[in-house]
Order: structure tokens, then C-alpha cells, then sequence
């Protein structure tokens, strides 16, 4: 066995992804998005995580790609420092040190080695916009103080700065001001909302801006959700500006496209909307996201957009607005009221996801499964719809049954309640909705609970509410004439002085029912549901209540609102031990007889991991985390751990899982558990070799030696290419309008002619030559890219003097014999 | 892990298609299809993670598969001093998975990043490749092929290391020893290689036809006295084409028996194995074996030595259609592949055809010997788009689903008779039963009675009606008569109608009432008159707690508003027109209370009949006691009490029934307020 580790706390999964814009590689294959203190890597194509970079010592609060090396990524982050990454190895190449908390990171392409973060100085909430010299060293860590001051009095957010065409200015939108910084003439511009104290305008402050990439064309969105387009603003006086209305809640971010045709823009409606040529009646929509939109980008190469939700996820949108991936994490829209479940079936972490949903999650692979749609209705998203909460579920009889209870209360008068029994279908491998129960309470129901006893032969369900009654529901035989049914059937209703039902709770073996009566535990003969006995300990409502199990199964837990912990032995009707304990989080272990206890108190929550039956803890870890802890839960380990370490056995059969206030997910690990996957990747890297195509043949080895060629000409004659301007070919068809042109197939051999070298030394005997050319050509059509690029590349390469382009002997050797290769596998594609 | 094999038609290229679980946790199961795709499922949630087209793909289709061993993300886990808190990592990433093409290429394709990864080409095979393995820790990986050839690659470089001759035959099978230091591979004998030399190590008999799969069964050997030189004593097995045997055989020092040890028996040719591997001597091997035919068998023994009859399974898993209706017959399912879960207890199943499997997790009962799943898939044909990229799942609601509101019986505790021991429900049963007849016989002769003497037809004819209604439970009959809206005409029935049905009426009045709420609207009209003009009989029913029990709630729930205005509102109505009805009954006196007479007598009887069956259960005949008390306290003296509250604290079941006897005055004059 390996030595035994102290047993750390680590976050397991569910990270916010939606904290910042995601930022797309320069070839759109990769999607960066920050994630608490990493920056993870994604695929667009497969949502697969690729990399996590991990080195910040605090929250990332901003990704650009570096602009001189497209292969480079830099992030910033609270810690005071920037990152430069090497992403598709994952790996970390320089720290810059700059010592301000860095709340926002931007790089412009001309300003190299420089880049611009906001940092606030003195006071809480003034934020500047600087930039930051990154000196070039070759060490690791570098300092890099030397701060130049851009603009002061800034929002925090990076959605409220953006940079213009180019990098000449930079617009940067506060409350009703929007300021604009041109570098070249070093001079602030600020322009504010005139009716910004009128009353029929209070809502216009801006909320986030985007520059157009070509043209002079500020957008800016406000809370009223309308959507600014400012031009002519390096004139106090001139600027104008254009509304596009059509968001009825605030504009949540503001993207152009690469080219600037169009804008895109987002917020509440969970609609995407493109904006074409920046006019009111193009709109393009997406509809239906899911969750309200939070940041949209766009990739360098202009092929796919992002959306970041408000439900902790990326979706990767296709230029022609169809979703194309979806990368989940832990969904944590809203607040958590069904508390943390194990599916049996599936052993996925079940809680509340998209509204109205239930989120299965995979706690092995970190990945979102599914949501299951219990609610049913399209989901509306605004600020002042009440909407209906999935507030409770349950699993009962492994998997078989699952209970939710859907809530929506407009006032506090009209409550709605329904109550919904999901049997699982075996022939079809999904639920199906057995009973439908409306109004099973007059009141909240605070406690659902199935009985899980292995011997019960009906299933049985417990529903405690406010309303002062606790019911029984049992599955009973529905069957007609007509069909064979089963459905559930209230079998009692018990209550107790008219005091709320708070909780309930079956014994292990499901002889007992244990329900809290605010302060008082009943326990009920689940056979007759005749009253046993009653424990009181006036210490305040009682907050859980749970059995001990296998050998502790004579115990009964309770904790109270006043901190105290009690142990109540059902043999004697006594209590058998209380402690002092503030709990927030009682959970028993279904494999042992160890219950986990959390306790919140000012400085943080401790764990508890305790036997009924013996007054000392197992185990006990202050300050897991500063936050309070909301829910936990036992997860079952597939195959059990082996620690031998007595502190650490209680880990043995089941791992404690545990949500924060903040809703992230932590869990409990050990470095020798993590040890014991070897990492045997390393020497896996293999390296990428891709096979040589047919294209690669006629084109990739022609260009090799062409570059060579050209290389070798470089030395000694520089090359004069024509540049497209002069060839009047190119001009005619550039400039003539569109309704006059010929067909553009006879055009394309003229224009492909046209770029093609001159050939003033070659004479006429060269004809296989040209023969070759017109093959080269067909092939063109598919890569014409390919050709462009090349052909500009000769021309940035090539600079005065004149040479002639000629094939050599060998060349025209290759391009004949490609002449003869059969082609006919190109009419099978 | 794969059986190779794939889309040839050659009759001895093993059946079935190339797939593969992903190592560890069989988190992804990836399937080469025959059209050449490459799909790769998530087995979670059942769900296509990504498709791949090689470029080649129809000429050379992909003919093996093979996942590499996992992979580490790196890991430099830091203690934060913050939030002392740090990213688990997210375990083991699968990354690589290699495929064996008809035209003897090998593509590695990255799942994570969906796309090729790299192509070994130079200096390998030139035929079908039959078979890749991944080496367990180097990262070197294995094929072998139709050309002969058992070829070594580096994948960091993408080069071959080594390759060399592996029989005189095509090559179809390969397997790595747990120590990775040894190759078993197999043509249609089964060669032991030393790896780092490449030499013969030992030559095994093999089958009469290709080996199809070669698996090594454990890792340790069997007697653990020996010293241990990482092969010796262990066991591999071996299965074939066409062959409906597994073979098991065990290297041994001596070079000299060359015969299987252990053979497992099959209905068809496998085409898919997994097995768990036995820790320990005692812990017995579980084999999982797919067959042709689309069954799995399974197989648990403990591998000790010889065994001369070949084994049968221990448990087969079969999967079919719900036949529909009685002319379909339900349909055979093919299992395509079984993986055993982590914990050894279940299964992985993926089923149904190829290109939209389903997979699921099956626990195992080692007790049964055959185990049917009947599974329909027939809505798994549909494209699934949508819920791919939405991960959405809308579990089934059709209007099948029982719906209970409050007021429907289900949605309370049914109010249940005090229970008495059975025998005594029995008798009381049939007590009931000869009472009814009497009833009916004395209500037949009532009616007679009456219709011969009636003058006013419609009324007269309406009690009639509805009394025959409720006997022969006539629907139409009765909706002739409690559709009226004529509140006089329902006065008048409702107080000529007999004793004795009363209660049906109300009994059919409740089922009226949780209909459709047009019907109910009429129906509380009655309800209100049934109950005003028969309260006092009402009240000397015994076990009217339990006749009335759900109108009792149905009525609660629905007047659950207003409650104690309603309260009041109706009990003085109660007074009013119970005082008005009293002094209009004397003027009437007697229509047709000579028949009653009679039948009181009768019922006298009967009531001392109750009686003495109630003595024998004391509470009981205590109960109704204090039921008539209550009751009667009500009728006579009229009063409001509120104490009804105080009682109820009781929380007992007897109190709850009181309570509801108390209510029953409040009935009527709720239900008014209501329709007021």
C-alpha cells in the first residue's frame, strides 16, 4: 500500500464556465474558456476537454490569443500575473509579474509585446485600463511593472472596453458615459446620454460595447435593451448615433462578425440575433438557447460564433446559425432544492439543471448526461415570471420510481403543487409518468422520502408538508377491464398537535417512519402507522433526521436549529447523546454505519465523519471550506478503496460529495488515490504525422520546391511578381458593376489567366507546358485558396527585380506524369 | 479486446463488426461500421459523441479496432492556501484509438480531438490487418496481417520498429502478456513470442479454423509456491472462426502438452469477449462471450487444471421485442458487444443494430440460468438530433397517467371502517347482501304501490325512475332524471324517493360530482336536497363515516375557499330550512310511510343484528356509539360547536371519524355557499 496521504479537499467537476468570453483558436478547432484559477481547453468538434491549463493561483479573469503567435495564449489573473501558454501541448512558457489584481486582459494586434489589463488602484470600485509592457527575457518569470496609463474611471467587466479598427482607439462605456481613447492623438472623447436623468430614460445605461473591425462604428448595448450604433465620434460635435430596438431586457454582450457585416447580440430572451449590415430590419434569430446569454465571440477565421449561458455552458454556433456543439458543465442557474441524489440506475448525480429539469451528472467523467424534463413547458425567461420550481425529487426502489414535486407560488396565498411519480420503463429505458398528484399538500411539502427496505413489497412514499399532515402514499393494483395498471393511492394521513411536518425518515429496514414535528420526532409503526413513541428535545426545529444503519440501526440522528446534535436509542426511548454541533449537512453512508455531519460556523465548515454508536468521531477536518455547505452526499465507489489508515476507512466504500453556497462541487481525495493511475501518457504522445493526399502530391511538393526556388532567388535576384492592382483584368472585374459582367465562367479562365506569370522568354514549343498549366487549374478550383495564398506569398517574397517564372525540367516531369495518374477516383468521391 | 473482423466475404473473416469499450470504465463504446463510418457512443447516456469518415473509407473499410491504454492529464496539483481547495483531475483521458483498414493501413484517430491523428503506413502491412493491440505501457503498438507479418510501431514517431514474419498463414489474431514481455499470436496455431528477442517461446495446437480472439485469462499463476517468471502457469484462451468452442490453454514449463486445458461450449461462433481477471486463486474468472447468433453467455470458473468435458454456461442473456398485440411474435435483439461494469457485477450491454445501438447496464444474478430482456427499441430508429445537442430528455406523459386531485378517492386516506376481524366483515357482508335483496323486494312493492295510487304523474313517475335507475344502475335512466333543473321537481323526488336508496343516490351523486364540473353544477343541487331532506335518516345510519367518506372530502376540498364563513353560512341554513321543513311535513304527514313501518321493523332487527356483532369488538360498538351521540346532539339541539376543533387535537383515528361525522352536517350548506 502506498503511504497515506492526508485526505485534501478538491474540486471535482462542475467549474463555471461561463465567467468570462470563450475565445477561439485562429484555426476554430480549439475553444478557450477560463474556469476558476484554469483556462480549459475544448475541441469544438467532439466538446471533449483537451488541456487544462493549470498555474494562476487565483481566479483567470482574462484569455486573448497573442497576435504575433496564434499558437500562444495569454490569460491574466487575480494573482497578479499573466500567463503565456503553449496550448495545444499544454504547456506554460512565460509568467509575466505585474502585482495588480488583474480583472480583465486585452491585446491588440499592432501593439506588440505589450498588452492592456484593468487594474483597480486605490479605492474598491475605480478600475483603470493600462498597458503593460511584456518585456522580452528569455527566464520563465519575468517582471513586467512597467504599467502605461490609458484610462481611468472604467467598469470592471472586459464587456464594457473594446478596441477599435486596428487598434486606433479603445471605447469604454460606464453607467451613461461612453469614453472614447484615441491613441494617435492621445485624447479622451466622452459622450453621455442626454435624457439620462429623464425619467422615461432611466433605463438607458450602457451595458457593454463592441467595435466594428473595419469600419469607424461603435455598438453599444443599455438596460432598456437597445442597441447604439455611434459613428463620426472623433468629432465632439458631428457623432451620431442609430438605435436597433428588439431586446426587451438588457443587452448582455455585443459581438461583430470578423468581416463587420453583421452584429451580433444577446441577453435574457435566450435568442440569439444577428444583426445584418447593422440595419433594424435584417435580423437573423436563434431562438430558444435555454438559459439567458451571456457572452457571445466570434472566431478569427469568421466560420463559428460562441454563446456563454447563464446555465454554465458554451454553445459553438455555426456562421449560419446552427448549433453545432454544446459544451455543459454543472448546470447552476438557480438554487439547488432537490439537494444532491444518486441515481441508482445510472450512479449520476442527480439535482435540479435547467428550470424544471433534473440534470443527471457523471461524476467519473465529469460530464453532463442529460436533463430530464419533468416540468414540461417551454420556459420563458423574464425577470418578473413567477416560474414553476422543481423543488423535491426521490429514487426510489433502486431506480424503479422517481418522485418530483414542481411548486410555483405567486403569492403567498396561491400556492401550486404537484406531485408527479415517474415509473422507470425497462422496455424503453426511460420514465414514464405512472400518477400525477395535484395539491397532494395544502402547504409546502418539506420532505419526500421512499421506503428502501429490500423486503417491502409494495413501494411506499412519504410526503411531509407544512400543513401539519405527513401522507402515505402506496402503489396499488388500478387494474380494469380495460387495461392492467398500477397507480398510487394515499394509504394514511397522520399528523401531530397541528405542528408542521418538517421531515421524515424510513429505517433501514423500513419498519419505522420517523417524521419531525418542528421540535418533536414521532415515530410511526410503518405496518399499522400507529404512533410508537415521541422524542422531544426542545432545542429548536429539527433540521435532519436520519437512522443509523446496520449495526447502529437502533439510532436515530437528529439535529436542531439551535446546534445541538442528538442520538436517540429506539430501544430504550432515550436519548443516547447529544453534542454541540451547528449542522448544515447530516448524511449517513449507505454502505457503512458512518454518518458525515457538516458543520457551518463563521470561520468555515468542519466535517464530521462519526458512528452512532461511539461517542468519539472517525474523523474530523476543520475548515474543508469557508463557504457554508448547502448539500452532500455518500456516492457509492464501484470498486471500494482500500485505505488502511483508521482516519481514512470511512472513504473505504463511498466518496462524500458536497455543494457550497457558491454551488461548487467538492469532494474528498487522497494523493495516493490519484497515484494510482500511472500516468503512462507521457510516452503516448505520439506525434501527429498526417498521410500526404492526392492535393498534397500536385500541389504541397510544387509549392516546397517553389519556396526553395524562391528562397534561393531571394539570395541571389529579387523577384518582381505583378501585383494584382496592375493587371487590368482584375481591375475590369473588380470594378465594372455586377449587372454588366459576362458569366462568371467565362470570366474565371481570364481571371486564373491573368494571375498567372507572364511568359515573355518561353516560346511557342512550350506547350506541354501549358498543358500542364490547364490541368493545374482544374485542380485550382477545389484549392483555389491554396493558390491565392501562394500567389501572395511570392508577391510579399518577391520584391523588385524582375524574374522569369519558368518550370524546370523535373517539374514538368512531375506535373506529366500527374497528367497520366487516373483520376477517376474523383468522380467516385 | 475486439473480435476483429469486419465487411469481407470471405467465409473465414470472423462474423461481426469491428467495436470496442474504452478502457477503465467503458466509458465510450466505438463501433466501424461496414458503410466505413467510425461512431463512438457514449455508454452513460447513450448518446453518438462523434462520427469519423476516413478518406479511404470505401476501399479500405476498417477491419479492427483498438482503444490506447489511458492516458493522464497532467496533473501538477497545488495546494492552494485560499480556498484550500484544487482541481481533481478529470482521471483518465482516453485519447487514441487505432484502426486496422482492409488495405493494411493504420489510422490513430484522437477522439478528443475528433479528427485524425496520424496514418501508419511506411514500411507495414500490404494486406487486411487482422488485429491491433496496444502494449500495455511502452506505447508501442502490434498488428498483424493477412500478408503474414506481425509488424511493431513506434506511434511517437509513427515508424515501424520491427517487423518479422508470424506464420506461414495470414496473422489474425494478437495478444500482449500481462507483464508485457510476451506476444501471443495466432494464425491457425498459436504462437508464444519472446518480445524483446522475437523468438518462439512455445507453439500451442490451435484451431481448425482462424483464431478469431486470444485473450490472457489471469495474471498470476495458479500455484503461487513456484517462483513467478511473469508467464508460466498462466492461462490464456482462444477462440475461432466458425469454432462454438473457447479453448483454454496454460503455458507450462515443460514444452510437451499441446492440448487445450478447459474448453467452453457456445451456440454460435464468438464474436465479442470480455472477462474479468481473477486477483486471487479462489476468485473465479467471469467471461463474457457474444455470440453470432446474438446471445451472450457467461461463464464463472475457477481456472485450476484440466477439465475434460467442455463447460456450458452458467447464464444466458437474451434480448427480444415486445411482441405487440397477438399476431407480432417478439423478435430476437443482437447483442453486439458485453463488457463487464468496474464492479464485476454487471454488465454492459449494447444492443440492436449498428448503427443506433442501445446501450445499458445490466446487474447479473449468477442464479438464473437464462435471462429474457425484452426491450423495445422500435423508437431508437427515429434521429435523435435534437436531443444530441440539447442533451434533453422528455420522459413519456400519455393519458394513461393517473391523475388524482384533491377530492378524487386516492388523494386522502380512505376513511376505513373500524376494522374488525375478518370473519366478522364476512357475516356483516352477508347480512348486507340478504338486506338488499329485502330492500329491493320491499322497494319493488313500494313502487307498485305507488304507481297505483299517484295521481300527479311527473312527480310521482320521477322517484320511481330514479329508484329503478339506481337498482338496475340504468345510466340513461338515471340521467333522465338528475339532469333536471327544475328545483321543485328535485325537492319533491328527493322526498318521495324510498329510505333505502338514498344512500345509492348519494353514492351516485359523489361519482357524478368528480366528473366533468357542467355535471357536478347539477348534481350539488340534488346533493343539497338529498341532504337536507334525509339528514335525521342519515344520521342513524352506523357506518356512515365510511358510506360517505369521499364525499365527505370531495366536498372539503372543494369548499376549501370560504371555509368558515361556509361553516356558518350553512349550518344556519340547516336551521332555517330544517325548521320549515318540520313544520311542512306535519300539514303532509304521511304519503307513503305505511310500507315503512314495516320495513322499520325489519330493520330494527337487523340493527340488533349489528349490534351484536359490534359488542364483540368493544371500541367499535363504542365508536358508533358516539357517533350517534354526536350526531343526534347535532339534529335535535342544532348547535355549532366549536369544540369540533378542540377534538380534533386528538389526532386519532376516532376523532378523525367524528370529525367527519360533524362535517356531514356541514355538508349541505357548504356545498349552498358554494353555489351561492
Amino acid at each position: 500500500m502506498v503511504e497515506e496521504e492526508s485526505v485534501r479537499v478538491v474540486h471535482c467537476g462542475g467549474s463555471e464556465l461561463n465567467f468570462r468570453r470563450a475565445v477561439f483558436s485562429a484555426d476554430s478547432k480549439y475553444i478557450f474558456c477560463v474556469s476558476g484559477d484554469f483556462v480549459k481547453v475544448y475541441s469544438t468538434t467532439t466538446e471533449e476537454c483537451v488541456h487544462i491549463l493549470q498555474g494562476h493561483r487565483d481566479l483567470v479573469t482574462g484569455i486573448q490569443l497573442n497576435p504575433s503567435n496564434y499558437l500562444q495564449l495569454y490569460s491574466c489573473s487575480l494573482d497578479g500575473t499573466i500567463k503565456l501558454w503553449d496550448y495545444l501541448d499544454g504547456i506554460l512558457i512565460k509568467t509575466f509579474l505585474v502585482g495588480h489584481k488583474l480583472h480583465a486582459l486585452f491585446t491588440v494586434a499592432h501593439a506588440e509585446d505589450s498588452v492592456f489589463v484593468t487594474i483597480n488602484k486605490e479605492e474598491p470600485d475605480i478600475f483603470q485600463l493600462v498597458l503593460v509592457k511584456l518585456p522580452k527575457f528569455p527566464s520563465q518569470e519575468i517582471e513586467a511593472k512597467e504599467l502605461s496609463f490609458v484610462l481611468d474611471y472604467i467598469n470592471q467587466s472586459p464587456k464594457c472596453i473594446a478596441f477599435g479598427r486596428e487598434g486606433e482607439y479603445v471605447a469604454a462605456v460606464r453607467d451613461f458615459y461612453l469614453s472614447v481613447y484615441f491613441f494617435k492623438k492621445k485624447t479622451t472623447s466622452r459622450y453621455t446620454l442626454s435624457s439620462s436623468k429623464n425619467k422615461k430614460h432611466a433605463k438607458n445605461s450602457f451595458t457593454c460595447v463592441a467595435c466594428h473591425p473595419k469600419e469607424d462604428c461603435i455598438a453599444s448595448g443599455h438596460m432598456d435593451g437597445k442597441i447604439r450604433l455611434w459613428r463620426n465620434f472623433d468629432d465632439d460635435k458631428k457623432y451620431t448615433y442609430t438605435c436597433l430596438h428588439w431586446h426587451h431586457d438588457l443587452v448582455m454582450d455585443l459581438a461583430f462578425s470578423v468581416t463587420g457585416a453583421s452584429l451580433l447580440s444577446g441577453g435574457r430572451e435566450c435568442v440569439l440575433v444577428e444583426w445584418r449590415d447593422a440595419a433594424e430590419k435584417n435580423k437573423e434569430f436563434l431562438p430558444r438557447l435555454g438559459a439567458s446569454v451571456e457572452h457571445i465571440s466570434v472566431s478569427p477565421a469568421g466560420d463559428l460564433f460562441c454563446t456563454s449561458h447563464s446555465d454554465n455552458k458554451i454553445m459553438v454556433i455555426h456562421r449560419n446559425l446552427d448549433t453545432s456543439a454544446v459544451i455543459q458543465g454543472l448546470v447552476k442557474d438557480r438554487s439547488i432544492l432537490t439537494g444532491l441524489m444518486i441515481d441508482p440506475k445510472t450512479k449520476a448525480l442527480v439535482l435540479n439543471g435547467k428550470p424544471g429539469h433534473l440534470q443527471f451528472y457523471s461524476l467519473q467523467s465529469d460530464k453532463q448526461l442529460y436533463n430530464l424534463d419533468i416540468v414540461q413547458q417551454e420556459y420563458i425567461n423574464d425577470s418578473d415570471l413567477i416560474q414553476i420550481e422543481l423543488t423535491k425529487a426521490a429514487f426510489g426502489c433502486f431506480g424503479n420510481w422517481l418522485a418530483t414535486v414542481e411548486q410555483r407560488e405567486e403569492k403567498e396565498t396561491e400556492l401550486e403543487l404537484q406531485m408527479k411519480l415517474w415509473k422507470y420503463n425497462k422496455k424503453t429505458q426511460g420514465f414514464v409518468l405512472n400518477t400525477k398528484i395535484s395539491m397532494p399538500h395544502d402547504d409546502h411539502i418539506t420532505a419526500l422520502c421512499f421506503c428502501n427496505a429490500e423486503r417491502s413489497e409494495t413501494p411506499t412514499l412519504v410526503t411531509a408538508s407544512k400543513d401539519g399532515h405527513f401522507k402515505v402514499w402506496i402503489l396499488t393494483d388500478d387494474s380494469d377491464i380495460y387495461k392492467n395498471a398500477v397507480g398510487w393511492t394515499c394509504d394514511f394521513v397522520g399528523s401531530y398537535h397541528k405542528y408542521q411536518a418538517t421531515g421524515c425518515c424510513f429505517s433501514e429496514d423500513g419498519s419505522l417512519l420517523a417524521v419531525s414535528f418542528e421540535e418533536i420526532v414521532t415515530i410511526w409503526d410503518s405496518e399499522t402507522w400507529e404512533l410508537k413513541c415521541t422524542f422531544c428535545q426542545r432545542a429548536g426545529k429539527i433540521r435532519h433526521l436520519c437512522f443509523g444503519r446496520l449495526t447502529c440501526s437502533k439510532y436515530l440522528l437528529g439535529d436542531t436549529e439551535n446546534g445541538i446534535l442528538c442520538c436517540w436509542n429506539l430501544l430504550s426511548c432515550a436519548l443516547e447523546w447529544s453534542a454541540k454541533l451547528n449542522v448544515r449537512v447530516m448524511e449517513p453512508d449507505p454502505h457503512s454505519e458512518n454518518v458525515a455531519a457538516v458543520s457551518w460556523s463563521s470561520g468555515g465548515s468542519d466535517l464530521f465523519v462519526f458512528k452512532p454508536s461511539e461517542p468519539r468521531p472517525l474523523y474530523i477536518q476543520k475548515n474543508i471550506t469557508r463557504e457554508e455547505v448547502q448539500w452532500g452526499v455518500f456516492v457509492p465507489r464501484d470498486v471500494p478503496d482500500s485505505f488502511t489508515s483508521e482516519a481514512y476507512q470511512w472513504l473505504n466504500r463511498s466518496q462524500f460529495y458536497f455543494l457550497t453556497k457558491s454551488q461548487s462541487l467538492l469532494t474528498f481525495s487522497t494523493k495516493s488515490a490519484e497515484e494510482k493511475l500511472t500516468p503512462t501518457s507521457k510516452q503516448l504522445l505520439a506525434e501527429e504525422s498526417l498521410p500526404t493526399t492526392p492535393f498534397y502530391f500536385i500541389l504541397g511538393k510544387h509549392r516546397q520546391q517553389e519556396d526553395k526556388k524562391l528562397n534561393e532567388a531571394l539570395e541571389s535576384e529579387l523577384v518582381q511578381l505583378p501585383l494584382t492592382e496592375n493587371i487590368p483584368a482584375i481591375n475590369e472585374l473588380l470594378h465594372t458593376p455586377a449587372h454588366v459582367l459576362p458569366s462568371a465562367s467565362f470570366l474565371c479562365s481570364l481571371f486564373v489567366n491573368s494571375l498567372l506569370l507572364s511568359e515573355e522568354t518561353r516560346s511557342a514549343e512550350e506547350i506541354p507546358d501549358d498543358v500542364s498549366m490547364e490541368e493545374k487549374e482544374s485542380d485550382d478550383s477545389d484549392e483555389e485558396n491554396n493558390v491565392t495564398e501562394h500567389v501572395q506569398d511570392t508577391q510579399s517574397a518577391a520584391l523588385e527585380e524582375d524574374i522569369v517564372y519558368q518550370l524546370s525540367k523535373s517539374e514538368e516531369k512531375e506535373l506529366r506524369k500527374f497528367r497520366k495518374v487516373d483520376y477517376s477516383w474523383i468522380a467516385a468521391l | 479486446m475486439a473480435a476483429g473482423g469486419g465487411g469481407s466475404c470471405d467465409p473465414l473473416a470472423p462474423a461481426g463488426v469491428p467495436c470496442a469499450f474504452s478502457p477503465e470504465r467503458h466509458a465510450y463504446f466505438a463501433l466501424a461500421s461496414t458503410d466505413g463510418h467510425l461512431r463512438v457512443w457514449e455508454t452513460a447516456n447513450n448518446r453518438l459523441h462523434q462520427e469519423y469518415v476516413p478518406s479511404a473509407h470505401l476501399s479500405g473499410t476498417c477491419t479492427c479496432l483498438a482503444w490506447a491504454p489511458p492516458r493522464l492529464q497532467a496533473k501538477e496539483s497545488h495546494q492552494r492556501k485560499k480556498r484550500k481547495s484544487e482541481a481533481i483531475g478529470t482521471g483518465d483521458q482516453i485519447d487514441l484509438l487505432a484502426l486496422g483498414t482492409a488495405v493494411g493501413s493504420i489510422l490513430l484517430y484522437s477522439t478528443v480531438k475528433g479528427e485524425l491523428h496520424s496514418k501508419l503506413v511506411g514500411g507495414g502491412h500490404d494486406n487486411r490487418v487482422n488485429c491491433i493491440q496496444w502494449h500495455q505501457d511502452s506505447g508501442c503498438l502490434y498488428s498483424c496481417s493477412d500478408d503474414k507479418h506481425i509488424v511493431e510501431w513506434n506511434t511517437r514517431a509513427c515508424k515501424v520498429k520491427c517487423k518479422w514474419k508470424g506464420d506461414n498463414s495470414s496473422v489474425t489474431s494478437l495478444c500482449i502478456s500481462p507483464d508485457g514481455k510476451m506476444l501471443l499470436s495466432a494464425g491457425r496455431t498459436i504462437k508464444l513470442w519472446v518480445l524483446e528477442t522475437k523468438e518462439i517461446y512455445r507453439h500451442f495446437t490451435g484451431h481448425a479454423t482462424p483464431v478469431s480472439s486470444l485473450m490472457f485469462t489471469t495474471i498470476r499463476p495458479p500455484n503461487e509456491s513456484q517462483p513467478f517468471d511473469g508467464i508460466t502457469g498462466l492461462y490464456f484462451l482462444s477462440g475461432a472462426v466458425h469454432d462454438r468452442l473457447l479453448n483454454v490453454w496454460q503455458v507450462r514449463s515443460e514444452n510437451k502438452e499441446k492440448n487445450a486445458v478447459i474448453s467452453f461450449t457456445l451456440t454460435d461462433e464468438p464474436v465479442y469477449i470480455d472477462l474479468t481477471l481473477s486477483e486471487n486463486k479462489e476468485e473465479p474468472v467471469k467471461l463474457a462471450v457474444v455470440c453470432r447468433d446474438g446471445q451472450v453467455h457467461l461463464f464463472e470458473h475457477v481456472l485450476n487444471g484440466h477439465c475434460k468435458k467442455p463447460l456450458t454456461s452458467n447464464c444466458t442473456i437474451q434480448i427480444a421485442t415486445p411482441g405487440k398485440g397477438k399476431k407480432s411474435t417478439p423478435k430476437p435483439i443482437p447483442i453486439l458487444a458485453a463488457g463487464f461494469c468496474s464492479d464485476k457485477m454487471s454488465l454492459l450491454l449494447v444492443y440492436g443494430n449498428w448503427f443506433q445501438p442501445t446501450m445499458e447496464r445490466v446487474a447479473l444474478n449468477s442464479r438464473e440460468p437464462r435471462m429474457c430482456l425484452v426491450r423495445d427499441i422500435s423508437n431508437c430508429w427515429a434521429p435523435k438530433v435534437e436531443t444530441a445537442i440539447t442533451k434533453v430528455r422528455t420522459p413519456v406523459m400519455n393519458s394513461e397517467a393517473k391523475v388524482l386531485v384533491p377530492g378524487i378517492p386516492g388523494h386522502h386516506a380512505a376513511i376505513k371502517p373500524p376494522l374488525p376481524s375478518t370473519e366478522e366483515v364476512e357475516s356483516k357482508r352477508k347480512l348486507g347482501g340478504n338486506e338488499v335483496s329485502i330492500e329491493e323486494r320491499l322497494g319493488a312493492m313500494d313502487i307498485d304501490t305507488k304507481r297505483g295510487k299517484d295521481d300527479l304523474l311527473q312527480t310521482s313517475s320521477f322517484p320511481v325512475l330514479l329508484t329503478q335507475g339506481l337498482e338496475s344502475n340504468d345510466f340513461e335512466m338515471l340521467n333522465k332524471v338528475l339532469q333536471t333543473r327544475n328545483l321543485n321537481l328535485i325537492k319533491k323526488t328527493v322526498l318521495r324517493i324510498p329510505l333505502h336508496a338514498v344512500i345509492p343516490l348519494l353514492q351516485e351523486l359523489t361519482k357524478r360530482l368528480q366528473g366533468h364540473p357542467n355535471s357536478a353544477v347539477l348534481m350539488v343541487q340534488w346533493l343539497k336536497c338529498v341532504l337536507t331532506v334525509h339528514a335525521s335518516y342519515l344520521s342513524t345510519l352506523p357506518d356512515l363515516v365510511h358510506q360517505l367518506g369521499t364525499l365527505y372530502q370531495l366536498m372539503e376540498s372543494r369548499v376549501k375557499t370560504f371555509q368558515k364563513l361556509s361553516h356558518l353560512h350553512g349550518k344556519l341554513i340547516l336551521l332555517v330550512t330544517q325548521v320549515s321543513a318540520s313544520e311542512k311535513t306535519k300539514g303532509m304527514t304521511s304519503l307513503g310511510q305505511k310500507a315503512k313501518l314495516v320495513y322499520e321493523e325489519e330493520s330494527s332487527e337487523e340493527e340488533s343484528d349489528d349490534e351484536i356483532a359490534d359488542k364483540d369488538s368493544d371500541d367499535n360498538w363504542d365508536e358508533d356509539e358516539e357517533e350517534k351521540e354526536s350526531t343526534k346532539d347535532e339534529d335535535t339541539e342544532e348547535e355549532n360547536e366549536e369544540d369540533n376543533e378542540a377534538e380534533e387535537n386528538g389526532g386519532d383515528r376516532d376523532v378523525a371519524s367524528e370529525k367527519e361525522l360533524n362535517g356531514d352536517s356541514d355538508l349541505d350548506p357548504e356545498n349552498e355557499s358554494e353555489e351561492e
